[in-house]
């Protein structure tokens, strides 16, 4: 054997051991995250735990500058009124301020006190900071400095006397145009946790692989299942009859229509398989009662569902040819309203004698 | 050519006292033969011309996954998909092994290495210089066979790991897991190319023409065998090797769905029990033809 070959063969074997030495590692839990894997979602995902129910996303400028929103604004969809309320009680105009969000709710919300918030909104965007203090102490917020971070702590007047007093609402800024909005406990762990090698949701595999389907997406929720369903208090009849669903992903595309993907996850292939059965009934079912409005009827050719094995996917599109196919209707009903039509005299139908 | 004439001036041996003579060398066992050999073929194997084409066919698919990481990190590929569904790191791997390694490379390597084996010699005229030696010309073959697997693997494994690290987290997919499945599919490689190495070895050690033989088996019986229904399938190598695939079968094409209608996989075990047969069988009976065979070298 020849030197060259000699070496030709070392370099392969290490080539080939190096490799499997990675994989090795990171087969038992130890790869750093990010040495390898594929960064996918927005960057403030750092912020939100390992053990979070919930994340969900928006886009926030595509979704104010999008064709969608103005032609809803145009028969009175969207109204001004929540921005307005947003901007008089943390200072921050949502349509000029904002880039996008990022929200999470806590796996233990269920368990939390009442008037705890155990979830958070991190926004991204341009942020004045001293004008946000100056008009939160105007509105009498408390200012205080956690670990180097400023802290805004809103007072609210909720007794008839008009006293004030905190509530758990805070708001900080943590990074240059970054603010969290949420329950302070919260915040102030997010803040403790920034320096700490603590897990994040980039380190929880099952949500990110949920999350890195989303790139397209101008907003999108991604989650435990269980969380949810445990927050909408269904009866017992219907929880029990819902196929085990371990996760759920809900994102739409926003542009001049809107293009909604819902998928979900079951624990075994035939909840999957009963699921779908689920969800094809009800979408019949709702064709059934649109059979008779052409508007609605439009809708359906998009309404498409998928998934495979414990996958259960349901995409459907709303053009823009129906937004303005149903725009004059709805002026129509909510614009001027039609004259009541006389009543009928009542007659007791007696059986004749 | 030139001749020589007998020098007057020597003088010859006379006899006189018995010396003692070298001593008569005996011949080195089959398995020391076929080391030697193995030896000998191995740079001849590895620094040949076929090395340009094996790294170019090799190397493609890593400069893929390579292409692809880099895209991704930069932000540029918007996620792999298919169909427009996003399509994770680990489905784009395992598609890459089934259709690029096991349906195009193993066969092309076993087809271009194995049947140049002995066939190279024939057509180099260097054949002699091997059968004359004092060794089996059965250990000739098998040295050439383990040098042919050594070659393979060594280019190919280290490439799969390559790619593994490439493509796997795409998409968000973790090395983690899809580890279990990358140590099966360089086992599965590892025996592919054994196997198809076997089965081309024999077929240049009996046939004048073994390349476009060989060819004609990888690209054209394999393919149609394996889509029709019946037992034909079972005269294929591809049918014993999916079997113990990891990965899905991708679903996409009309071969596959054709695949899908009759599939009636072998479990694997007995897939492997039957490789291995096949291995010990194709090389037995190439090592008794190139025994038996008498090469006539043209001029």
């Amino acid at each position: 054997m020849t030197g060259k070959t000699r070496y030709f063969l070392v370099g392969s074997a290490l080539v080939f051991f190096v490799g499997l030495s990675i994989g090795l590692v990171a087969y038992y839990g130890g790869m750093p995250q990010g040495l390898f894997a594929s960064n996918s979602g927005p960057a403030e995902l750092k912020f939100v735990p390992e053990d979070a129910a919930v994340v969900a996303y928006a886009n926030v400028k595509q979704v104010m500058s999008s064709d969608l929103r103005q032609r809803l604004r145009q028969f009175g969809g969207p109204t001004d009124e929540g921005r307005n309320e947003f901007k008089t009680a943390t200072g921050i105009d949502i349509e000029n301020d904002i880039e996008y969000v990022v929200a999470f709710m806590g796996k233990r919300q269920a368990d939390a006190a009442a008037n705890s918030i155990n979830g958070l909104v991190l926004a991204r965007g341009q942020f004045d900071q001293g004008r946000l203090e100056a008009f939160a102490r105007e509105k009498g917020a408390t200012i205080e400095d956690y670990k180097g971070k400023r802290l805004i702590k809103p007072s609210v007047n909720d007794d008839k006397l008009g006293n004030k007093h905190e509530r758990d609402l805070a708001l900080a800024f943590l990074d240059k145009g970054l603010v969290a909005i949420g329950g302070d406990a919260m915040i102030r762990r997010l803040i403790d946790g920034a320096g700490a090698s603590s897990k994040t949701a980039r380190d929880n595999a099952e949500m990110m692989k949920l999350i890195a389907d989303q790139r397209d997406a101008s907003m999108w929720a991604v989650g435990q299942f269980e969380a949810i369903s445990s927050q909408a208090k269904l009866p017992q009849e219907v929880t029990d009859r819902i196929p085990p669903i371990t996760w759920f992903a809900a994102s739409g595309h926003v542009n001049g229509g809107v293009q909604v993907m819902v998928k979900a996850e079951t624990k075994t292939d035939e909840a999957a398989t009963n699921l779908r059965d689920i969800v094809r009934g009800f979408v019949a079912l709702a064709k059934m009662q649109a059979g008779n409005r052409p508007e609605a009827q439009a809708l359906w050719p998009n309404v498409e569902m998928g998934g495979t094995g414990k996958t259960v996917s349901l995409s459907f599109g709303v053009s823009t040819q129906l937004i303005d196919a149903m725009t004059p209707k709805k002026r129509d009903s909510g614009g001027t309203p039609k004259p009541a039509a006389p009543k009928k005299p009542e007659t007791s139908e007696k059986p004749a004698k | 050519m030139s001749t020589t004439t007998p020098d007057t001036n020597v003088t010859l041996p006379t006899a006189g006292p018995a010396m003692p003579g070298p001593a008569i060398r005996q011949a080195p066992p089959f398995a020391t033969a076929a080391l030697r050999v193995f030896d000998l073929s191995l740079s001849q194997m590895l620094w040949s011309r076929r090395t340009i084409f094996l790294g170019l066919v090799v190397g493609s698919p890593v400069a893929l996954g390579l292409m692809l990481r880099i895209l991704d990190a930069f932000g540029f590929t918007g996620g792999i998909r298919m169909g427009g569904a996003p399509v994770p790191g680990a489905a784009v791997f395992g598609s890459m092994i089934w259709l690029l390694y096991l349906r195009f490379l193993v066969p092309v390597l076993g087809v271009f290495y194995g049947t140049s084996l002995i066939a190279d010699e024939v057509d180099d005229k260097t054949i002699t210089y091997l059968f004359v030696r004092p060794i089996s010309r059965r250990a000739v073959l098998v040295g050439k066979y383990l040098a042919y697997v050594v070659t393979t693997v060594f280019v190919v494994l280290p490439s799969v790991v390559v790619l593994y690290l490439c493509v796997q987290p795409l998409g968000h997919g973790s090395l983690a897991e899809g580890f279990t499945s990358l140590l099966i599919d360089l086992g599965l490689l590892g025996v592919g190319l054994a196997a198809y190495g076997a089965l081309f070895a024999l077929i240049g050690a009996g046939i004048k023409h073994p390349l476009v033989t060989g060819l004609v088996f990888a690209f054209g019986w394999e393919q149609l065998a394996l889509v029709l229904p019946g037992y034909l399938r079972k005269f294929t190598i591809a049918y014993y090797l999916q079997a113990l695939v990891p990965h899905a079968m991708p679903a996409d094409g009309l071969g596959s769905s054709l695949q899908s209608l009759f599939r009636d996989i072998p479990s694997p075990a007995a897939s492997l029990s039957v490789i291995f047969a096949m291995i010990v069988i194709f090389l037995a009976i190439a090592g008794w033809m190139v025994e038996k065979r008498e090469y006539v070298l043209e001029q």
